[in-house]
């Protein structure tokens, strides 16, 4: 039994990252443009001001990242929209169906990939953005094979995260585990070489480093004298400061379009 | 070997770019095709496993493939990095270590398939998504370089082959013949993906071939779902094609239906056919051609001949020339084959009357599963010997006169595929036969290839679920390993 519970517990955030809903609705607001837009006007009318204009928390929690096994059913975000939560300072609303749906419409493309929600940036200066030397994205990420190694691939991070989550990683990289196979290392190898990069794995048995050129280095403990792990991303933490708030917003437009399937409702 | 890799020896890691030229080299450290090289051998010419230290061979790592449900990759070494497949995905692993280096997920495919393997060529690493999207891979660190979609779920076509990489081109194949499709192979350019050549397996109306087809020449199969083999001196590809459908009704579709359950050769640059071959003309019995052709030059009759060798689902062995396609012998795979008595002068096969699939259930020989299939077998240039998973079956077919509609998942009827007996088989290429054979207890229900060595070792599946080390002189057994 105590088996059963852990496989349990390891399965189920496992099972999350795989769809955000157990079951997708049925209802044709969800994935309709025009319903999208209308629960647009709604959530920053009724609901931005404690979940945050992207949904990423303030006074009400995050709904993008929420500290829940199970990602919530498009019913479920309904029914909480209509009835409010008891006890809670979530208060029911007097919507219509129609609204209502629209309103679930919206957080389920909030989120879902960024590349399926409309993005306030302009793409193109955030193009301008990530290549430049400001903010210096492309020294370690590549998108379509250009642009540094080390970091992690950006080609399809639009197509695969929701906005507030890439934002996060982007203004405050070193709050969450986003550092995890992405650690910073310099090793000290008993032969007298130092290999310097990025852990993409590691156990107290073997290590796998990429360094700045792009070189994998698979070493066994035993030949490392010394490792020294940075205790925070390798991510600059200073991007909150670095760039503008619309340098920031057009970096967002620009990485929200990068996804290497179709996006939005027409895609299949 | 269902759900796990294991790693036997250590690889020692060397270094740059994948150049075409060391695809030409074959096996040594690094292992860089799905067959090991182009010749489609499965040979490394490694001595350091040997028939008198095989049974001291441990396990030095397991990695668990995530998600992984029967996997059918032939994993990729190189530069200390193996990199295996499964549906949708690519991991890279440390090969000294099992540890994961990076993994690629396409989660927003919208087919799952199996995946038989990657490709590597310069700095990437091909694979192909079951939605037919060619995708690049940085082989460093798994970042994408293009994925390009080749073909449309839309049409039928979905994908499981290991692409080839050839001088500057990915060959890619295609699946979906068991619900109606076109088949066809096609060549995509390495760096952008881009299309250099297609070419179907079955022909437009009015084209050579075409009548051999009733009303349903549109839909006729001849998938290309496994991989091919390639002789850079001749210059030419050598692919298999899958059955023609329906798969088991043979009414609507009067004719030889070219190019299904064939062996094709074409030249690499435009694609176009140099011959084919057709193993079995108007299957009805799901009988894929899709096992490796493999390339080998032996004396032939006394004097020297570039030879392709093909063990063929249907229970026959096949040897042709393959410069231009002539056939030159075909004996028999395995004891039980009833539908054929063998094969003529020319090639085809001499029919045994009321063998095909019937409404109320006939019981052939081979079965649907067939004598092989494409799991791969090795020929070993020291003993100058194949050595080949057979499965000694027959079963039930049964036939629908259903209408057939494309792409519903309809085969024109049925067939079993329970029972039987494998059996690792070392054959003579030369005259067909058995040198020894190695006969295994479990259910029938293995897909195991083999793989040998320089110093004379066969590694291969068990069907009882082990992983096994034989002589390849002797086919006396070395060593296994329970993999459950």
């Amino acid at each position: 039994m105590k088996t059963c519970l852990w496989v349990l517990l390891f399965a189920l955030p496992l099972a999350a990252q795989h769809g955000r809903y157990e079951s997708e609705s049925t209802n044709p607001a969800i994935g309709d443009p025009v319903a999208i837009a209308a629960g647009s006007e709604l959530y920053l009318r009724s609901c931005a001001g404690c979940h945050g204009p992207d949904g990423s928390g303030g006074r009400g929690p995050n709904l993008v990242q929420r500290p829940m096994w199970h990602p919530l059913s498009d019913e479920a975000i309904f029914t909480t929209v209509r009835n409010g939560l008891p006890g809670a300072d979530m208060p029911p609303t007097n919507l219509s169906d129609d609204e209502t749906w629209q309103l679930v419409a919206f957080i389920h493309a909030l989120i879902g990939p960024a590349a399926e929600n409309p993005t306030a940036g302009d793409v193109t200066a955030g193009e301008a953005v990530f290549w430049g030397s400001t903010a210096g994205c492309s020294n370690c990420h590549a998108i379509h094979g250009k642009g540094g190694k080390i970091g992690p691939d950006l080609t399809n991070i639009g197509g695969l995260r929701p906005l507030a989550v890439i934002k996060k990683a982007i203004v405050k990289p070193s709050d969450e585990l986003y550092y995890l196979g992405n650690e910073s290392v310099t090793a000290k190898l008993r032969n007298g070489e130092t290999v310097r990069g990025i852990a993409k794995n590691r156990d107290i048995y073997s290590i796998q480093i990429i360094d700045r050129a792009g070189k994998l280095h698979l070493l066994a403990m035993n030949d490392i004298a010394e490792l020294e792990i940075l205790q925070r991303s390798p991510m600059p933490g200073d991007y909150a400061e670095r760039l503008t708030a619309q340098e920031l917003e057009n970096l967002l437009a620009f990485l929200a379009h990068q996804t290497l399937r179709p996006a939005g409702p027409e895609a299949k | 070997m269902r759900f796990i890799f294991l790693a036997l020896a250590l690889s020692s890691a060397l270094s740059a770019q994948v150049a075409y030229e060391d695809i030409l080299k074959g096996p040594g450290s690094n292992w860089l095709t799905y067959a090991g090289s182009y010749n489609g051998w499965r040979h490394t010419p490694n001595t350091q496993i040997t028939p008198e230290n095989a049974g001291s061979l441990v396990p030095k790592w397991v990695y668990r493939v995530p998600n992984a449900r029967g996997l059918q990759t032939s994993p990729l070494a190189h530069d200390g990095v193996l990199y295996v497949t499964n549906t949708n995905s690519v991991y890279a692993l440390d090969a000294r270590s099992g540890r994961l280096i990076w993994s690629y997920v396409d989660s927003r495919a919208e087919r799952q398939s199996p995946n038989r393997g990657a490709a590597i060529l310069g700095d990437k690493v091909y694979f192909i998504t079951s939605d037919n999207y060619l995708t690049a891979l940085d082989r460093s660190t798994g970042a994408v370089i293009f994925s390009k979609q080749y073909a449309r779920l839309e049409d039928g076509v979905s994908s499981s082959s290991a692409p080839l990489a050839v001088k500057d081109k990915i060959i890619v194949g295609s699946s979906g013949g068991d619900s109606g499709v076109r088949g066809f192979l096609a060549a995509l350019d390495a760096e952008t993906g881009e299309e250099v050549w297609r070419t179907y397996t079955i022909p437009a109306h009015g084209e050579p071939g075409s009548e051999t087809w009733g009303d349903l020449i549109d839909w006729g199969g001849g998938a290309t779902w496994l991989s091919g083999t390639f002789d850079p001196q001749l210059n030419t590809l050598y692919w298999t094609t899958g059955n023609a459908w329906p798969d088991f009704n043979g009414k609507v579709r009067p004719g030889d239906n070219l190019y299904t359950s064939s062996l094709l050769a074409l030249d690499v640059d435009t694609g176009k056919f140099t011959w084919h071959f057709q193993f079995t003309p108007h299957d009805t019995h799901d009988w894929d051609a899709q096992s490796w052709p493999m390339l080998v030059d032996l004396d032939w009759k006394g004097s020297p001949r570039k030879l392709v060798l093909h063990a063929n689902r249907n229970g026959f062995f096949y040897v042709l020339d393959r410069v231009t396609g002539e056939f030159l012998s075909g004996t028999q795979l395995t004891d039980n084959v009833t539908w054929a008595s063998g094969i003529d002068a020319k090639g085809r096969p001499i029919l045994i009357e009321g063998k095909e699939p019937t409404l109320e259930g006939n019981w052939v020989c081979p079965s649907v599963k067939g004598a092989t299939n494409w799991m791969g077998q090795t020929f070993h240039p020291g003993t100058g010997l194949i050595y080949i998973l057979t499965l000694e079956q027959c079963g039930w077919f049964n036939l629908s006169e259903q209408e057939p509609v494309p792409m519903k998942n309809f085969p024109g009827g049925g067939a079993t595929e329970e029972g039987g007996q494998v059996i690792l088989r070392a054959i003579d290429p030369t005259t067909g036969k058995r040198a020894w054979e190695y006969p295994m207890t479990g259910y029938g229900r293995m897909w195991t290839g083999t793989v040998s060595t320089a110093s004379g070792v066969i590694i291969t599946g068990d069907d009882a679920g082990q992983l096994a080390a034989i002589d390849a002189k002797s086919g006396s057994h070395l060593w296994n390993l329970n993999l459950g």
